[in-house]
């Protein structure tokens, strides 16, 4: 009856009294001038140097194998099958806007070469997974990049591109720009940067590789 | 003449397939970075991520980094610590093994990866004060 | 009207009943009588730029102007306000005459011609701006008034594009040390351009002489000649008219520029006189309130209150439902609050009861009550009480404030009975106190000494006075029956007493052999009660308690009239409204609605006229429209209410009483006869007639939005010191 009630309690109770978040996000230690709180950092496992690593390896999907039956297993496979061919093709539809877009230009140019990755500039955002967004996006654009948004056909993604698609960066203040192109479209990837060089967006398509490696589609599916 | 005939190409296969380890490791090492390099171990850092040079490639590709073999496929640009990133783009010669002048602090964080996705991601919240007030039933 | 199918509105032309009809004859009779003049005197003509009009004599320039379509502008003049004539600015030339004449007070006299753009006009106002400026601060771009102030405009159309102004003797521009006088006026002196607007509206509209001129010439300063605040009900008011900076909203300072803001045209709900306001609001956040101009209700003027209560909209707010659970209200989702009230509401089996409070709106009661009655309930009460013996509630004359507030400005005598309208409804107050001031109105009072802002006669306190009145042996009886236009204002709150029922019977009697037929008029002090009563609630909490109900719904209601002990121990309350106060604090379940500010709602005023708000911010956190609520309840509870949208739910309005949703329209009321006749004409028990807000400090929180408002407990606050300070005063 009050399921979503006392899911809510006793999440709010865990919260507040174990006090885990905060002790795992900030650490507080001595120093000179006073206690300095540092951010709780994740790092790497270490390996001495010289010796073998004895971390076990990662399997390769994000699923991992030990699903509770053998329907779940190999839709999990399946999965893991349609996101290889996904991540495998993503092809962008430009949406060049400003300076941003010269760097966009980059990735496709020799030195960074994203034809290695599967990725093409389409010109039609019927032929297009990922739409990315480079530039300010004004006020008066918004409406075009959610019609061209909505042409997509899904599975669609997008790449925020840079500060001012991120949150209006420099023209936040304008009178014509809106405050981020997330206001318009759902965005997965933010780059950030001004203008963000073609390797930072480089290193966004392959997070955006990793996000689409974790898509359970069809796991969904059989789970509804 | 072997030159000609594209042989040497052939012989250079062969090294880096003995370099690698053999065939089945060299296939491996093809699935896993797409690519297939010979080149001298320059360093291995903290994280074991080796590190390779080679002046044959053109520059942009003369340097690349093998990560650590229990990430397998989830590598990671942002697996590169900040010392061996120096290297990586060319803003110095000296890798940080041989570079005696590298200051070292207490106070530095180890390297943390790009954690985006995860449980441990980054989640930005808001700063202002809100709008309304809320009603609180404690406080009286 | 407009929202009504057409044969509707048609059945409505022509289908009235022939009692209707005789109502409206009546009603218009009077009203006609009130209006025609003696004898209409000869329209003079005269020419404004060569245009001809012909007006009354004993019109200024600056009003045949404007019959003209002419503005001449003016910094002094006000409408409302007497002629002052200082501020020149309204200079015009006139055809044969040697000197420029001041519009604003010259009458004009038959074949004048009237230049009102003259080489000769345009040399003098820029003259005026000349010196109007010389002594005016350069600080438009950090001022308040910047946007919307006359100087600016005026120095922008009539003012010289150079100033022959240098300061040879590098003195400076006059300055002028600031007032501090109160809390909600703040004052910028150095800008003021000695209109006198302030001054005369305080003592003219609002009745307080406390601001005045000191000095003369150049040294002349508006103040309160010594350090005192100026603080009355209606202080507000000279903010607006101030045609400068000098004097500003104080909460609003340095908050928005006017051109930012949205202006939402909305309805006042802090008392019930319905006041028609405009909601400044910027990035969802209501900045400010200004009054709207409704010659019917309010003039152009707002309390106090209604201004400056809305920064009360952001605090102590409901965002989030909430259920009790191990004895603490806690935040949940809507959907397992909603379940959970379902489940009581079914497990009830009909022992369910509605009380709605001062703020809740037409549709959320009729949402209300038809929920409840769905479920099999009757027990749908208001909080504020009302007798229901005789006719009670079924007429509606017998609860409204039957003449309307406009033509209490024709009432030559009137008597107050347990009300003080100065902080109940400081609107009607100021009509009154108009009254008062031109047509000579003798006003009387019942009940505890108080100040009105005009002179009246008390007569005492005791019940038996008003027996008295009514059986006419009292000598202000004859003065009611002998008057013109009579009008006995009665206090809801006396009303609410045991025997309001006699009070308002033997009133009833009283009033029939009066020469007006709407003389007697209950004010209301809730912007609920009318509408309340009009859709069918019954009056007081007593009906709610005494069906022994198993599932409480308060809607808005706050005043802590149904407390935890009067109810049985399983009874699960269920708390719907927007503020954290007394109802909430007392429910096991808290359902957001929104503020009046935050929904397109239907109230009904004092005099029985329907208004709507409109929606000017959107509800905050997961607050939604409080009708809205019982409908997503009454869909669990398995009885769905027929409507889904604001139009069906306004038919279903129209089905209750159609004058609801006529908004803006009075609905003549016509059973002021037929009352006497139904009532059973108890007697009146004897004892004190009291009020509640007898002073200025008791009128700033009378409802959760005014409780939470930072700013009225600052007038509080100020008023208390204020009080005092005049205690010790007095003593010494």
């Amino acid at each position: 009856m009050l399921r979503s009630a006392s899911i809510l309690a006793s999440n709010a109770s865990k919260l507040s009294g174990a006090g885990v978040v905060p002790q795992q996000l900030l650490k507080i230690a001595g120093g000179t001038f006073g206690p300095v709180v540092t951010r709780g950092q994740q790092t790497l496992p270490e390996i001495k140097p010289g010796q073998e690593s004895t971390v076990p390896r990662k399997g390769y999907s994000p699923f991992g194998t030990k699903q509770p039956n053998l329907v779940e297993w190999s839709v999990a496979r399946l999965d893991d099958l349609l996101n290889w061919g996904r991540k495998g093709s993503i092809w962008p539809l430009t949406f060049g806007l400003a300076c941003c877009a010269v760097e966009m230009m980059h990735i496709a140019a020799p030195r960074y070469d994203m034809d290695r990755y599967g990725v093409v500039f389409r010109a039609s955002p019927r032929q297009a997974d990922v739409i990315i967004v480079a530039g300010t996006l004004t006020n008066k654009m918004a409406p075009a990049l959610r019609k061209v948004y909505d042409q997509m056909p899904e599975p669609r993604w997008v790449i925020s591109m840079g500060s001012c698609a991120n949150g209006g960066g420099y023209y936040h203040y304008s009178y014509s720009v809106v405050r981020g192109c997330d206001r318009i479209i759902p965005v997965d990837i933010y780059v950030p940067g001004c203008p963000p060089t073609a390797e930072a967006l480089m290193y966004g398509v392959l997070q955006l590789q990793k996000k689409v490696k974790r898509m359970r589609t069809l796991q969904m599916w059989y789970r509804k | 003449m072997a030159k000609y005939l594209g042989l040497d190409k052939v012989g250079k296969l062969f090294q880096i397939i003995q370099q690698s380890g053999g065939l089945r490791a060299a296939y491996k090492k093809l699935y896993r970075f797409d690519e297939l390099k010979i080149g001298s171990l320059v360093g291995t850092d903290k994280y074991g991520n080796k590190y390779f040079e080679n002046p044959y490639y053109f520059y942009g590709r003369n340097r690349w980094v093998e990560y650590a073999h229990h990430q397998n496929m989830d590598y990671d640009g942002s697996q590169i610590p900040a010392e061996w990133f120096g290297w990586m783009h060319y803003k110095t010669d000296l890798p940080p093994i041989r570079d005696g002048a590298r200051v070292q602090h207490k106070w530095m964080a180890s390297h943390s990866e790009n954690l985006s996705g995860t449980k441990e991601q980054y989640m930005p919240y808001t700063t202002t004060k809100p709008k309304y007030e809320a009603w609180d039933p404690k406080k009286k | 009207m407009i929202r009504a199918p057409l044969t509707k509105a048609l059945s409505l032309g022509s289908s009235t009943s022939p009692i209707h009809k005789i109502a409206a004859a009546a009603f218009r009779t009077t009203a006609v009588t009130a209006q025609i003049p003696a004898k209409a005197p000869e329209k003079i003509e005269v020419f404004v730029d060569d245009i001809p009009v012909h007006v009354e004599p004993g019109t200024t320039i600056l009003q045949a102007a404007a019959v003209a379509g002419v503005e001449i502008p003016r910094f002094c003049y006000h409408e409302r306000l007497a002629v002052a004539g200082n501020c020149r600015m309204c200079l015009v030339e006139i055809e044969k005459s040697p000197k420029l004449a001041a519009a604003c007070a010259m009458p004009v006299m038959k074949g004048w011609r009237i230049k009102t753009n003259s080489e000769k006009t345009r040399q003098a106002r820029e003259g005026v701006m000349e010196f109007l400026l010389m002594n005016h601060p350069l600080d438009c771009p950090i001022c308040d008034q910047g946007g919307e102030c006359d100087l600016q405009d005026q120095a922008m159309a009539f003012g010289s594009d150079r100033s022959r102004f240098t300061d040879i003797n590098h003195s400076g521009k006059r300055a002028v040390e600031d007032k501090d006088i109160g809390p909600l006026v703040k004052t910028i002196m150095t800008r003021c351009i000695h209109c006198t607007r302030c001054i005369r509206f305080a003592s003219e509209i609002a009745g307080v002489d406390d601001l005045g001129t000191t000095g003369r010439g150049n040294d002349m300063q508006i103040g309160t000649y010594v350090e005192k605040l100026f603080l009355s009900e209606m202080s507000g008011n000279v903010i607006d008219l101030c045609p400068v900076g000098a004097l500003t909203n104080k909460p609003f300072s340095f908050a928005a520029r006017p051109w930012e803001t949205r202006k939402i045209s909305s309805i006042d709900v802090l008392d019930a006189v319905g006041s028609n306001i405009i909601v400044s609001t910027r990035t969802n956040e209501v900045l400010r309130i200004l009054p709207r101009e409704n010659e019917e209700i309010n003039e152009e003027w707002l309390a106090d209150k209604s201004r400056f209560a809305c920064d009360g909209l952001k605090r102590q707010r409901l965002v989030a439902p909430m259920v009790r659970i191990k004895g603490e209200l806690t935040p949940v989702e809507w959907e397992g609050a909603l379940i959970e009230v379902g489940q009581k509401v079914r497990a009830a089996n009909g022992a369910v009861a509605g009380v709605a409070g001062s703020l809740a709106d037409v549709e959320s009661m009729v949402a209300l009550k038809d929920l409840l009655n769905r479920v099999g309930s009757e027990a749908v009460c208001t909080e504020q009480s009302f007798p229901s013996e005789g006719s009670g509630a079924d007429l509606r004359s017998n609860y409204l404030f039957n003449r309307n507030i406009q033509s209490l400005e024709t009432a030559d005598v009137a008597l107050l009975i347990g009300t003080n309208p100065r902080y109940e409804a400081p609107l009607i107050n100021t009509r009154l106190r108009k009254a008062y001031v031109h047509n000579e109105l003798e006003v009387a009072s019942i009940g505890p000494k108080i100040d009105l802002s005009y002179r009246h006669n008390n007569l005492g306190d005791d019940s038996n006075l008003i027996t008295q009145i009514c059986n006419g042996t009292h000598p202000f009886a004859a003065k009611l029956k002998e008057a013109k236009n009579p009008a006995i204002i009665v206090g809801s709150d006396l009303l609410a007493r045991p025997d309001g029922a006699g009070i308002l019977a033997n009133l009833q009697n009283f009033a029939k052999g009066f020469k007006s037929t709407s003389a007697l008029n209950v004010l209301q002090r809730n912007a609920s009660q009318a509408g309340a009563l009009d859709i069918g609630y019954q009056a007081g909490v007593e009906e709610a308690i005494k069906s022994k109900p198993k599932v409480l719904f308060l809607l808005n209601a706050d005043e802590a009239k149904v407390t935890r002990d009067q109810l049985p121990k399983d009874c699960y309350i269920v708390y719907v409204g927007h503020h954290g106060d007394e109802g909430a604090q007392i429910a096991d379940a808290v359902l957001p609605g929104v503020a009046y500010t935050e929904k397109t709602a239907t109230y009904v005023n004092t005099e029985g006229r329907a208004q709507q708000t409109l929606a000017a911010v959107s509800p905050p956190g997961l607050a939604r429209d409080d009708w809205k609520i019982f409908r997503a309840i009454s869909e669990i509870v398995g009885a769905p209410l027929p409507y889904d949208s604001l139009e069906e739910i306004r038919d279903r309005l129209d089905d209750i009483a159609p004058h609801l949703i006529r908004h803006g329209h009075l609905e003549a009321n016509s059973f002021q006869t037929v009352a006497p006749q139904l009532s059973a004409a108890p007697s009146i028990s004897s004892g004190k007639v009291s009020v509640q807000q007898l002073s200025l400090k008791d009128y700033f929180m009378t409802d959760p939005i005014s409780r939470a408002s930072p700013t009225m407990a600052k007038c509080i606050q100020a008023a208390k010191k204020e009080g005092e300070k005049k205690a010790a005063s007095a003593s010494c």
